[in-house]
């Protein structure tokens, strides 16, 4: 981990000058980020959004790693890891992705995918993957969260529903305490009433570690609703950060009238 | 009659043989089942194995020694697979054909000619107990024991955290970087792993023969893929368990089969046809079905 250099005032996150453009070069190539600017501080619960291009989930998968960004700079702890890989970013930064295929090991049990999670950010040797003490703390764990997958520990995930996947998503994301947690869409792919559910544990769970996070979302009524910072992004750049008070009196129509948001999957998200 | 007795004089010789190939099919399952990774190194690997030991033993080398160096060698080229897949971003299939071409000159190299008789030179299994090489029963034991310890080994890993880890990559490759996990780390020692046991069954088997041949690996992965996919319908592969029983298991009903066909007077030199022919049955038929065993593994 890097060393607690970081003041109490710093920002936990930096990203500055964040410059990304897929298939430079090419005739037409548009940057996907274009000079973002963005600092998250502790505690911050950030949402973004923005039309589709936009650079939201662009600017999510270089704060992962996943992406390699062309210039700027992340710095997270005051420690720089704008190069650093994305498996050693895992023990600071965590995300649920939009898909719930993706944000577990299907072929895995419940109790081994919590283990890996548990796992993030460790040097992995030859100790035993799962025992009887883990398996304990996991069924103890899912009591606590009433979803009905306590006693299913040695349930293979694929043949759960996407919403408890997702749900096991966000447990695993939030389960070796990190720095930063990303969620990209994360309640997009499900059902209005399973996306509710989802959401709810979210909050709660944020609220419960204090997590810093940032979320990234196609739905107003959740920008609205959730979070203490809106940020607007807008053809590879920070167009607006509404936070405080105005964020907390905002309404779906101040927010179309701000933005004139003319994006059809925004207005319908309302 | 005369067909079915002279095989089933043959059916304890066959058993011994395919608890061998055992080896070489845990090597092809590993990366192809556990790692999503279709690897066709040890076309190159299983004769590196055999060449590397021949070489060491016509040297003088202590038997044990010889058949560990074999090993590594087979580590070296499961690694270069990888390294060559995961630095140069090129295909997996093209990764492994590139490796098991080079190896075929390398392995020229290391016997000195296309093939070497391993006369009077120790091997393993006079070291062990020269009755081995005798006593059908005490070869079958010897060498059941030998991959059963193999199987334990590869158990116990599997359920280790590394060893889970290896097994993401397989299952989840766009999970693992957001676990901590890295790709390299694991598609390297999991090609490594695997590339290791097809070259330990090419320094067997050219021990337990006496002799070695630079082209004894041709053809040698469709054999293996046979042996794996038998395998699979007989233990299944819903547990980690059952995949890796899936090659002993397979390998013994395969080399079985195989002596049998040879039995009823079919030519050898048309039993790659024939072996071709059954994979492609296997994984076709399910394939029309809407399922292949292979099919989401083979999307390289």
């Amino acid at each position: 981990m890097a060393p607690q250099v970081a003041a109490v005032g710093m920002p936990l996150l930096v990203c500055a000058g964040l410059r990304k453009t897929f298939n430079a070069g090419l005739a037409g190539a548009r940057p996907a980020l274009d000079g973002v600017d963005l600092a998250l501080n502790r505690g911050d619960f950030v949402v973004i959004i923005g039309s589709n291009g936009a650079g939201k989930s662009t600017l999510l998968n270089t704060i992962a790693g996943a992406i390699e960004p062309d210039g700027g700079s992340i710095t997270l702890d005051g420690r720089d890891i704008t190069r650093l890989a994305a498996h050693r970013r895992a023990g600071m930064i965590s995300r649920v992705f939009q898909d719930p295929m993706i944000g577990t090991a299907a072929a895995m049990t419940i109790e081994e995918n919590l283990a890996l999670a548990e796992q993030r950010g460790q040097r992995r040797g030859f100790a035993s993957h799962l025992d009887g003490a883990s398996r304990d703390r996991y069924r103890a764990l899912l009591a606590g969260l009433s979803l009905g997958m306590e006693g299913r520990l040695s349930t293979p995930v694929a043949q759960l529903s996407g919403g408890q996947r997702q749900a096991l998503s966000l447990i695993m994301a939030s389960l070796s305490r990190p720095s930063l947690l990303l969620l990209d869409e994360h309640t997009a792919a499900l059902d209005p009433r399973t996306a509710d559910l989802v959401m709810d544990m979210t909050l709660r769970i944020v609220a419960e570690q204090s997590l810093t996070t940032l979320m990234v979302t196609h739905n107003m009524r959740q920008a609205i609703e959730t979070g203490n910072r809106l940020v607007m992004m807008d053809a590879g750049r920070v167009r607006d950060d509404i936070g405080g008070t105005e964020k907390a009196a905002l309404t779906p129509a101040d927010l179309v009238e701000k933005f004139r948001i003319d994006n059809d999957r925004m207005l319908l998200g309302t | 009659m005369d067909v079915i007795h002279a095989y089933l004089n043959l059916v304890p010789v066959t058993l011994s043989q395919s608890l061998i190939y055992s080896f070489l099919v845990l090597g092809i399952m590993i990366p192809f089942r556990l790692l999503s990774f279709p690897d066709l190194t040890s076309e190159g690997a299983f004769p590196l194995g055999g060449c590397v030991c021949a070489a060491l033993l016509m040297a003088g080398y202590p038997p044990l020694l010889a058949t560990l160096i074999a090993m590594l060698a087979g580590v070296g080229a499961g690694a270069a697979t990888a390294l060559v897949h995961l630095r140069f971003r090129i295909n997996s299939l093209l990764a492994g054909i590139l490796v098991f071409t080079a190896l075929y000159s390398v392995n020229m190299r290391i016997l000195g000619r296309s093939n070497v008789a391993l006369f009077g030179a120790d091997n393993i299994f006079m070291q062990i107990n020269p009755a081995i090489l005798t006593d059908m029963r005490l070869q079958v034991i010897t060498f059941a024991v030998l991959i059963v310890a193999t199987l334990v080994a590869l158990r116990w890993y599997l359920s280790t955290q590394s060893g889970a880890a290896m097994r993401v990559i397989g299952i989840n490759p766009d999970l693992a970087p957001s676990l901590g996990i890295s790709i390299w780390t694991c598609t390297i020692v999991g090609l490594g792993i695997a590339s290791g046991l097809t070259a330990l069954g090419g320094a067997l088997i050219v021990q337990l023969q006496g002799y070695a041949d630079v082209g004894m690996g041709t053809g040698i992965l469709i054999n293996g893929l046979a042996s794996l996919v038998i395998g699979e319908t007989i233990t299944g592969r819903q547990t980690v368990t059952r995949q890796l029983l899936a090659p002993v298991v397979g390998a013994a009903v395969y080399y079985q089969l195989v002596s049998l066909a040879l039995s009823l007077g079919l030519q050898p030199s048309d039993l790659k046809v024939v072996t071709a022919a059954f994979v492609l049955v296997t994984l076709g038929l399910p394939m029309l079905r809407g399922r292949s065993p292979l099919r989401e593994t083979m999307r390289a």
